[in-house]
């Protein structure tokens, strides 16, 4: 826009009666041409969490230090020439599956930087573990650094945005525009689903991961899990403060008056042993079947995972009664009064 | 020295028997009725049941409702499952600290802590499947091997003095940075092992108390049968032999039932420190009448404590909406005990000071050196060896060569000598530079150390100095993040200075008595051990950033920080040669150092201000490294260097070669991921450290 006050003045400068006839015209057909040609011509602009910056040309060899960058850039098309930790990507977040022929730059936490440096990429996209490198990746290619788990945001919108400026910078924004309306179209439909599952009475939820027999990490409301529940309009079962990370690590006796489902993610080794325990199975959603496994899921990662999430919970929803919500305030109220 | 013992073992018995019969009926009493509160105290904190229906819930044994259910199948086991260990822990304790005759003997001080805690980490790493069906076995096993390398390593210089508790506090330091590593490598195998090394004692049936209680019922077994040979290890090792005690056999099958008893009780709970070490410091205040009754009361004022720090750590767990393990509570109380009580030990000192072990004494087997070594040879095999470390430090790489062949790219890795191009030497020359630097300061501070306190098992990282500077840093990410790192050095000075000011605050009172400082020393490492393992429970990322800069990594490194670390360290190492003189006469004896003007608290406490600010430094741009600053002075003086200020220097060359080698075997070894110099050096330098301990080269 920079162009068009310069132009005003030269004319104002030259010829004052013909400027006040002309300027408008002229601004609007500058306007114009700007507006035509800026795509082809100047750089890309992309923002992350450090402001915005300029890219010469959509990056094609990309490495990334996180995997949820990592994951959005296979949903996108993208074969990333480095990755951080291949072989956990492939335990942890198996989906998508990345390609045989990226290589390995060390651990998320500490990359190595001389084999990126030699790997010669045009970009480098990192998140808040590899914060401090910035200054020495720069040198390198330009970087995308992306904070997208943090105590004092909601992650998922900050996940989505971020979702957005990297496919820029790859030169697939329309791609991603595109899988993120398809996302949203099958998150609605699975919404109609349990809605018409469980009568438009939807129980609320809670999701956790066992950390052993008598611990719980609890998602909190700025997890990836709560959002996909979110999506879904399931409401949380109990509050759980937001942290970095999104979970909170408890005892399990801190959700026995919880009311509404337990969702737990497996795998869970023991899983037979901590059902045998005659505390657990008399913990009220234990007793009175409030509770679903969930399919193996990562939750942590990128934009797209939210439908995987949303899938796996849908499906574990729908193992429970139909009537479970409507029975569950019966139930509550009852048992709340035997006690107290 | 034997002698010395006996009597100041008997006037310290002595002493006490003058005193207790007036309150044989009282103390008892006082101990159970400790015990009984804390039993009552314990079960309220999490029931909403009123005491009558508790009342009801115990005699009947038949949980009605919810609430009765969990009173029954939590509350209970949990306060009983406190009891056994907190009892387990204690009467182990006491056993321990009798049996060696040695007031700083516990699990803990050992290793069985971290041999258990690597146990379980490898064997979860290596064979996921079977680690979480056997968590106990491993856990025993990695505790024996501990312990049993502790006993070892120790074994020729005796049980008593300190020699056992620095090797105990090496191999933990070996373990712990095993252990790390492992975790580091492989974070998502090993979560589900934070709550256990974090240690907590929350049930959900009675099934771990019925597992415990036959594993740990040998206890009672051994308050009879240990009672006499313990008595005779009253009077000594000499005194309890001429009076027919068997003292090898005797000395191996009560170790062993200890061990037994520690893994078993650690293996359902987890880590929980300092009960076994504090507890027989507090009942020998009141209960030493006889080995018996010290066990015994150990035993009763293990279970309180451990149910108090329980109580504390259920209340934390519910005021702040996330778990506060057992095991964090126990440390948060008892390093502070432990520091309190090292300050009221003054006369029980010689019952722990070690014997003077110099090196001059000690005597190192020099006929079978294949060379005689004089400083000046040494010199030279050292200047040779820090030539042929840096070069390839510096120049032998792996380098990654891209080969775009028709289908895709693929990377060749080629190893050889390469001259850093461009950015690659800006990238090396801060880590190579920082590597350096810090093991040569650590090695200054390590040589100093040894000399001021006349102990050839002191260094920085044992006597407490780098864990203060750890510690500060630790529970400041835990407080405020890892956004405000940049102050890291600020925080670390301040640490470390706390630390030094208790020092200089004790040792004003106790002539810097080592006991004293190696107590402090075990205090900071335990605590910054425990709060290491609550924050890995909380299950976040963010402790990784913790981790890995507790590994001592130069990774992140920048090079302003490397030149401030060289300037900082070149010049307080050189301020500290100018006390050369001192330290020689101080390394002699305190009264040969007076008769020759020096004024010794003086120069100790200006020493111990030097070292203090080199070990802050250093921890505070690449994190503790454990083993430089132990070994390096040993590498010089088995070099030929026997006097100050040559065993200085190259001591300094020695521990930088070190860290240098350190470092690139980190970056290479694995490549392309790299780990962290502090693991390595701890790698290389523990097990020689082991291997020399074992073949008496100390």
């Amino acid at each position: 826009m920079g162009v068009i006050p310069l132009k005003n003045r030269y004319l104002i400068h030259v010829d004052n009666t013909l400027a006040l006839t002309v300027s408008p015209l002229t601004t609007f057909i500058v306007f114009l041409i700007y507006m035509l040609i800026s795509p082809a011509a100047l750089a890309l602009t992309v923002k992350d969490s450090l402001g915005s910056q300029e890219l010469p040309a959509p990056a094609t060899r990309v490495i990334a230090l996180n995997w949820g960058a990592t994951e959005e850039m296979l949903e996108l098309g993208v074969t990333p020439l480095g990755v951080a930790e291949i072989e956990g990507y492939k335990t942890w977040v198996a989906q998508p599956v990345i390609p045989e022929t990226v290589m390995d730059v060390g651990t998320r936490a500490e990359p190595n930087i001389e084999r990126i440096a030699g790997l010669k990429p045009d970009l480098i996209v990192i998140g808040s573990m590899q914060k401090n490198m910035i200054a020495r990746l720069k040198p390198i290619a330009p970087v995308l650094y992306f904070d997208n788990y943090r105590a004092d945001h909601d992650n998922f919108s900050a996940i989505k945005e971020s979702f957005q400026q990297l496919a820029v910078a790859l030169g697939k924004a329309d791609i991603a525009m595109a899988r993120l309306d398809a996302q949203n179209e099958k998150l609605k439909q699975l919404k109609q689903r349990l809605n018409v599952y469980f009568n438009g009475q939807l129980p609320k939820v809670t999701v956790v991961r066992f950390s052993d027999a008598h611990h719980v990490r609890a998602y909190g409301l700025n997890s990836m899990p709560l959002a996909a529940l979110k999506e879904l309009g399931i409401e949380p079962a109990i509050a759980i403060k937001n942290s970095t990370w999104g979970q909170v690590q408890k005892p399990i006796r801190d959700l026995a008056y919880m009311k509404g489902v337990l969702l737990y993610l497996r795998p869970l080794p023991k899983e037979a042993e901590l059902f045998e325990q005659p505390l657990f199975r008399m913990m009220p959603f234990v007793a009175e079947g409030r509770i679903a496994p969930v399919r193996s899921t990562w939750t942590y990662g990128g934009a797209l995972s939210i439908s995987y999430l949303a899938e796996h919970f849908v499906e574990a929803l729908m193992t429970l009664p139909a009537t479970i919500a409507s029975n569950n305030h019966a139930l509550n109220s009852h048992t709340s009064a035997g006690i107290k | 020295m034997s002698s010395a013992l006996t009597k100041a073992s008997v006037k310290v018995a002595q002493s006490k028997f003058s005193i207790l019969p007036r309150f044989s009926f009282a103390l008892p009493l006082l101990g159970f009725g400790l015990l009984a509160l804390a039993v009552v105290f314990h079960l309220q904190s999490e029931t909403s049941l009123s005491f009558l229906q508790q009342w009801h819930v115990w005699l009947t044994l038949a949980p009605q409702d919810f609430a009765e259910f969990e009173y029954y199948y939590s509350a209970m086991p949990r306060m009983l499952m406190a009891i056994l260990v907190g009892a387990t822990l204690g009467f182990v304790g006491s056993l321990l600290q009798q049996l060696l005759q040695n007031t700083l003997v516990s699990p803990m001080t050992l290793g069985a802590s971290s041999g258990a805690w690597l146990g379980l980490v490898a064997a979860s790493v290596f064979f996921p499947t079977l680690a979480v069906l056997y968590r106990e076995w491993w856990a025993m096993a990695g505790a024996t091997v501990a312990v049993g390398l502790s006993l070892l390593v120790a074994r020729r210089s005796g049980f008593r003095g300190l020699p056992i508790v620095l090797s105990g506090m090496a191999i933990s330091l070996l373990f712990g940075a095993l252990a790390s590593a492992f975790v580091l490598l492989n974070d998502q195998y090993v979560r589900n092992l934070f709550i256990w090394g974090a240690g907590d004692l929350a049930q959900g049936d009675w099934n771990d108390v019925i597992w415990l209680l036959p594993r740990v019922s040998p206890l009672l077994l051994l308050v009879i049968l240990a009672h006499r040979p313990l008595m005779l290890m009253r009077l000594g090792e000499q005194g309890a032999q001429s009076r027919g005690l068997n003292l090898i056999p005797v000395l191996i099958t009560l170790l062993l039932m200890a061990l037994w008893l520690t893994a078993s009780a650690i293996a359902t709970v987890g880590l929980i420190g300092f009960i076994g070490l504090l507890t027989p410091q507090i009942a020998r205040r009141f209960y030493a009448r006889s080995a018996r009754i010290e066990m015994v009361a150990s035993a009763v004022i293990g279970a309180s404590l451990l149910l108090i720090t329980d109580l504390i750590a259920i209340k934390a767990t519910q005021s702040f909406g996330q778990l506060v393990p057992s095991g964090a509570a126990a440390a948060l109380i008892g390093a502070p005990a432990l520091i309190l009580l090292s300050l009221k030990r003054g006369a029980d000192n010689e019952r722990v000071a070690p014997p003077p072990s110099s090196h001059d004494q000690v005597g190192h087997g020099n006929e079978r050196r294949w060379f005689k070594t004089t400083p000046k040879k040494g010199a030279v095999v050292v200047a040779f060896i820090f030539i042929i470390v840096l070069c390839l430090a510096l120049f032998v790489f792996p380098k990654t060569i891209l080969v775009n062949n028709s289908v895709n790219m693929q990377a060749n890795i080629h190893w050889g000598w390469y001259w850093p191009e461009g950015y690659l030497w800006q990238l090396r020359w801060p880590r190579v530079l920082t590597a350096l630097m810090a093991g040569l300061g650590l090695a200054v501070a390590g040589t100093v150390l040894q000399r001021l306190i006349r102990n050839p098992l002191a260094s920085p990282d044992i006597l407490g100095l780098s864990a203060g500077a750890t510690l500060s840093i630790v529970i400041f990410i835990l407080f405020f993040g890892t956004k405000w790192l940049v102050f890291s050095p600020m925080i670390a000075f301040m640490g470390s200075f706390l630390v030094l000011g208790l020092l200089l605050l004790l040792g004003k009172r106790q002539a810097f008595s080592p006991g004293v400082m190696v107590l402090i020393g075990i205090a900071l490492t335990a605590l910054l051990d425990a709060i290491l393992q609550f924050t890995l429970a909380r299950g976040t990322d963010e402790v990784f950033s913790i981790l890995l800069w507790m590994s001592g990594s130069t990774y992140s490194v920048t090079a302003i920080q490397a030149c401030l670390l060289t300037v900082g360290v070149l010049v307080l190492s050189a301020i500290t040669l100018v006390w050369h003189r001192a330290l020689t006469l101080i390394a002699i004896s305190d009264d040969v150092a007076r008769s020759r003007g020096i004024n010794v608290l003086r120069a100790r406490g200006w020493l111990l201000t030097l070292i203090a600010g080199i070990c802050a430094l250093i921890t505070a741009v690449i994190g503790p490294v454990s083993f430089i600053g132990l070994l390096s002075p040993h590498l010089a003086y088995l070099l030929g260097a026997k006097r100050v200020l040559p065993q200085i220097l190259l001591a300094s060359v020695a521990g930088g070669s070190l860290l240098v080698f350190s470092d690139w075997v980190g970056r290479v070894a694995l490549y392309p991921v790299q780990l962290s110099a502090g693991v390595i050096a701890s790698l290389i330098g523990g097990s020689y450290f082991v291997y020399l301990l074992a073949r008496r080269r100390l």
